[in-house]
C-alpha cells in the first residue's frame, strides 16, 4: 500500500465508502474492513499507532452496535422490556451500524498509516491541481502541531498558577493559542517567501508522482470490481 | 556591489510615527556588517525593509528606495529575491515547512525552478558546505536550535543568494554552535563573495568574523566602525549593546538564605526516552536569587517545567513544604513562573485584570487599590483597559513579572528573562525582579546561558551540564 500513488489511492478508498453508504449489508461491511485490515498488516505499519487509533474504533462500533441493537429500525418507542429481547433484526441493525464505522475507519488509517504527507502533496497537486499556497501551506502547519501541543500546555499551567479553573476547550486556554497562531502563520510565511516560495509562481517538480500500473489495478479493482461485487451478490 | 538605502521614511501605521525617518545607508558587499543598538532602535525593521519583506508583508514604506546591486528586492517576485537576498531568522522553529533536511534543501530549489537533475549536486554542496551531511535525513523536528540555523544556512547557500541578511540568528543557540556557525558565515563570505549584514544586541559572536560594526540610536546610524577597533565598551553600553565579559552591575552584597523553599530529590526527567535531567538534587532557600546556568537545550527550561508539572519526571519536588505532583494543594501564587516570552503567562483579558485578579484573596476594596498603585508604579495604569496582548514587549514582560509578584509567591521562576533583551532593558527586569523578590523573602530562580549575567545578580549559581545540577563553589 505504501507504493501506491497517494491520489490513486486516496480515489480508491473513498469510492468504494460511497457504495458501501448505499448498500446496507453488514457482510460487505466487514468484508472491506478485512481487506483494509490485510492491507495496514501487509504495510508494516507502526503497531503501536494503530493499537492506539484502533481502541477507541472499537469503542465506538461497540457503542454503535449497541445502540442499532436497542433502537432497530422496526422497534417501537418509547423504550420497554420487550423491546430488549434478542431478535435477529436488532442484531442485525447494530451489526450494521458498527459494521460500518469500522469499515470507514479502517479506510481512514489505511490511507493515514500508508502514506508519506510530502509525497500526498505532491501528488494532489500534480493530480488533483490542488493550488501550490494550500498544499505547501498544510505541510507548514503540519509542522506547527508539535508547538501548538507545548503551547496548550503552557496555557493550562499559567493558568493553574494563577488559580483558574479552565475545561480543556475553555475560550481561557484556547485564546492565547489563537493569538500565537496568527503570529506564527505570518513567521512562517515570510520564512517561505524569503527561499522563493510564491504561490502562483512556477516550480520545477524534483520527484514527479507517475501513476504506476499497480495504482491502475488498485484503481480498477476498488471503483469497478468493488461495485460490481456488491451490484451482482 | 553594495546594498543601498536612501532616505527611507518607514512606519508600522499609515498614520503613525516612523521607526525611520529620512534613514540612508549602504553596505558593501565585500565586508561583514554587524548593526547593533538597543532594542526597539529600529535595526530589525531597517533587515525587513532590506530584505523586501516590508512593506509587502507590514507597515508603509513613506519614500525612500532600497537597491540591491541595483534592484528593488520589493519588487522582485519571492523566486528571483531569495537569489540576490537571502534571510536567516531569530526563530529556528519556524523557519520550515517540509519534514526532513534534505526535502527542505529539495523545497528550495523546486521553488527557484532549478533543473531535477541539478539539485542532488546542489543540495550535497550546501549540506557538504555546513557540515551537516549526516543530518540529511533527519526530521527538522528532531534538530537542536544551532542544528536548524545550519540548516536554515544550507537553505541559503542552494539557494546561492548574493546577500544574506541575519537577524539575531544565534539568539537561541547554544555557544559551540554559535562559534560554528560564525565561521562558517565567514567562509560563506570568503570563498562564494556572499554579502552579510547581521542584526544582534550581543558581540561576541562576531568580534572574531565581522569586518564593520554599525550601531543605531533613534532610527539612525550613529556610529561606524571596523570590528577590531569597536568604540569604547562603556560608550556601547550606554546605547544598549551587551559587551563580553562586562559585568551588568557593581558588586552587591549576598543575601541570607532563609529557609528552604523549593527542593528537588533525585528528580530525572526523559524526553523522547533521552535523559535531560539526571538524579538532580538541590535546595533552594528562600530569600535568595538562584541562578542556573547552562547552554542553550541543556534542560533549564526541562528543570522549570518539572517543577511546575508541564513535564513529568521520576523523583520529588517540594515547594514551600507542598509536593508539587499534587499541584491541587498549592495556593495560587505559590508558585510563579516568568516566561521567555511574556504572553505565555496572560490569562484575563485586560491589564488591570492580569493584575487586580492576583490580589483579589485580599479582597475586593484592598485589591483595586493596590492594583492601581502596582500599575501606576510599573507605568501600566494608562493602559489598565487594554489587552494585554496590545502591550509592546517590554511592557509585557514587565505586566508579567508585576501580576505574579503580586501573589505572595513563595518561589518565582524565571526561565531565561533576559532572552532577546537588550543590555538596558536586560538591567532594569534584573534590578526590578531582585529588588521585589528581596522586599517580599521570594526564593528566586533564573536561568541564563550568560554568566555575566548569574554573577552579577545571583547569590548562588547553579550549573547544569550532562544532566547534572551542581553549585558552583
Amino acid at each position: 500500500m505504501r507504493s501506491l500513488d497517494p491520489a490513486c489511492k486516496f480515489v480508491g478508498l473513498l469510492v468504494p465508502t460511497f457504495f458501501l453508504a448505499a448498500f446496507s449489508n453488514p457482510f460487505w461491511n466487514l468484508v472491506f474492513f478485512a481487506l483494509c485490515f490485510l492491507g495496514l498488516c501487509f504495510s508494516k505499519v507502526n503497531l503501536k499507532v494503530f493499537v492506539g487509533i484502533m481502541a477507541p474504533v472499537l469503542l465506538m462500533a461497540f457503542a454503535m452496535f449497541m445502540t442499532g441493537y436497542h433502537f432497530p429500525a422496526q422497534g417501537n418507542l418509547p423504550v420497554n422490556a420487550q423491546s430488549l429481547h434478542i431478535s435477529s433484526s436488532a442484531v442485525y441493525n447494530g451489526l450494521l451500524m458498527s459494521s460500518r464505522v469500522l469499515a470507514y475507519a479502517a479506510a481512514g488509517l489505511l490511507f493515514a498509516l500508508t502514506t508519506d504527507r510530502i509525497i500526498m502533496v505532491r501528488s494532489f497537486q500534480q493530480h488533483f491541481h490542488l493550488p501550490q499556497a494550500f498544499a505547501y501551506g498544510l505541510l507548514a502547519a503540519w509542522g506547527v502541531f508539535p508547538h501548538m501541543a507545548q503551547e496548550y500546555r503552557r496555557a493550562r499551567v499559567a493558568l493553574r498558577m494563577r488559580g483558574q479553573k479552565a475545561w480543556p476547550v475553555s475560550p481561557a486556554v484556547l485564546k492565547p493559542l489563537l493569538v500565537k497562531s496568527v503570529r506564527w502563520s505570518e513567521e512562517l510565511a515570510i520564512a517561505m517567501e524569503s527561499k522563493g516560495f510564491s504561490g502562483k509562481a512556477k516550480r520545477t517538480q524534483f520527484q514527479p508522482c507517475h501513476i504506476k500500473p499497480v495504482d491502475i489495478l488498485f484503481l480498477l479493482l476498488s471503483c469497478v470490481v468493488w461495485p460490481t461485487l456488491l451490484f451482482l451478490l | 556591489m553594495a546594498l543601498s538605502v536612501e532616505k527611507i521614511t518607514f512606519a508600522y501605521t499609515r498614520q503613525g510615527r516612523p521607526i525611520l525617518q529620512q534613514f540612508s545607508a549602504r553596505f558593501e558587499k565585500d565586508a561583514i556588517t554587524v548593526l547593533t543598538g538597543a532594542s526597539g532602535c529600529g535595526k530589525s525593521t531597517l533587515l525587513y525593509v532590506m530584505a523586501g519583506i516590508y512593506p509587502g508583508d507590514a507597515g508603509f514604506l513613506r519614500e525612500g528606495t532600497v537597491t540591491v546591486d541595483g534592484q528593488d528586492p520589493a519588487q522582485l517576485p519571492p523566486p528571483e529575491k531569495c537569489a540576490v537576498i537571502g534571510m536567516m531568522f531569530q526563530n529556528p522553529e519556524l523557519q520550515f515547512c517540509m519534514d526532513t533536511v534534505e526535502n527542505e534543501l529539495i523545497f528550495c530549489l523546486e521553488n527557484r525552478c532549478v533543473p531535477p537533475e541539478e539539485i542532488p549536486a546542489r543540495v550535497d554542496d550546501a549540506l557538504k558546505f555546513c557540515g551537516i551531511s549526516p543530518l540529511r535525513h533527519r526530521t527538522l523536528l528532531s534538530l537542536s536550535g544551532g542544528e536548524r540555523q545550519k540548516v536554515m544556512l544550507a537553505c541559503t547557500v542552494a539557494l546561492q543568494s548574493k546577500w544574506l541578511l541575519l537577524d539575531e540568528p544565534f539568539a537561541n543557540v547554544d555557544e559551540q554552535s554559535a562559534a560554528q556557525i560564525a565561521q562558517k558565515l565567514r567562509r560563506l563570505h570568503e570563498e562564494r563573495q556572499v554579502g552579510i549584514v547581521a542584526v544582534d544586541h550581543r558581540l561576541d559572536h562576531w568580534l572574531q568574523v565581522a569586518d564593520t560594526l554599525c550601531v543605531m540610536e533613534n532610527g539612525a546610524i550613529t556610529e561606524t566602525a571596523p570590528m577590531d577597533h569597536p568604540p569604547a565598551s562603556d560608550w556601547l553600553e550606554e546605547r544598549g549593546i551587551i559587551v563580553p565579559h562586562r559585568p551588568y552591575r557593581a558588586p552587591v552584597s549576598h543575601r541570607e538564605a532563609g529557609d528552604t523553599a523549593l527542593s528537588l530529590q533525585h528528580v530525572t526527567v526523559r524526553l523522547g526516552g533521552k535523559p535531560v535531567l539526571l538524579d538532580c538534587s538541590a535546595d533552594f532557600a528562600a530569600g535568595q536569587v538562584h541562578a542556573i546556568l547552562g547552554e542553550s537545550g541543556c534542560g533549564k527550561s526541562t528543570l522549570f517545567g518539572a517543577v511546575t508539572g508541564l513535564c513529568k519526571y521520576a523523583g520529588t519536588v517540594t515547594v514551600a513544604g507542598v509536593n508539587a505532583k499534587k499541584h491541587r494543594h498549592l495556593a495560587p501564587g505559590t508558585l510563579g513562573l516568568v516566561t521567555q516570552n511574556p504572553q505565555d503567562q496572560f490569562v484575563f483579558d485586560t491589564v488591570y485584570e492580569e493584575v487586580y485578579k492576583s490580589l483579589l484573596s485580599k479582597g475586593e476594596k484592598v485589591a483595586s487599590a493596590e492594583t492601581e498603585r502596582v500599575l501606576r508604579e510599573s507605568n501600566l495604569w494608562r493602559y489598565r483597559d487594554l489587552s494585554p496582548y496590545m502591550l509592546s514587549q517590554g511592557q509585557q514582560r514587565r505586566l508579567g513579572v508585576t501580576a505574579l509578584l503580586s501573589y505572595d509567591c513563595s518561589v518565582l521562576l524565571c526561565d531565561e528573562p533576559t532572552y532577546a533583551q537588550d543590555r538596558r532593558n536586560t538591567v532594569a527586569l534584573m534590578d526590578g525582579l531582585t529588588r521585589q523578590a528581596g522586599e517580599k523573602g521570594v526564593c528566586l530562580l533564573f536561568s541564563t546561558h550568560d554568566s555575566e549575567l548569574a554573577e552579577s545578580y545571583a547569590d548562588v549559581i547553579w550549573h547544569l551540564e550532562g544532566g547534572k545540577l551542581y553549585a558552583q563553589s
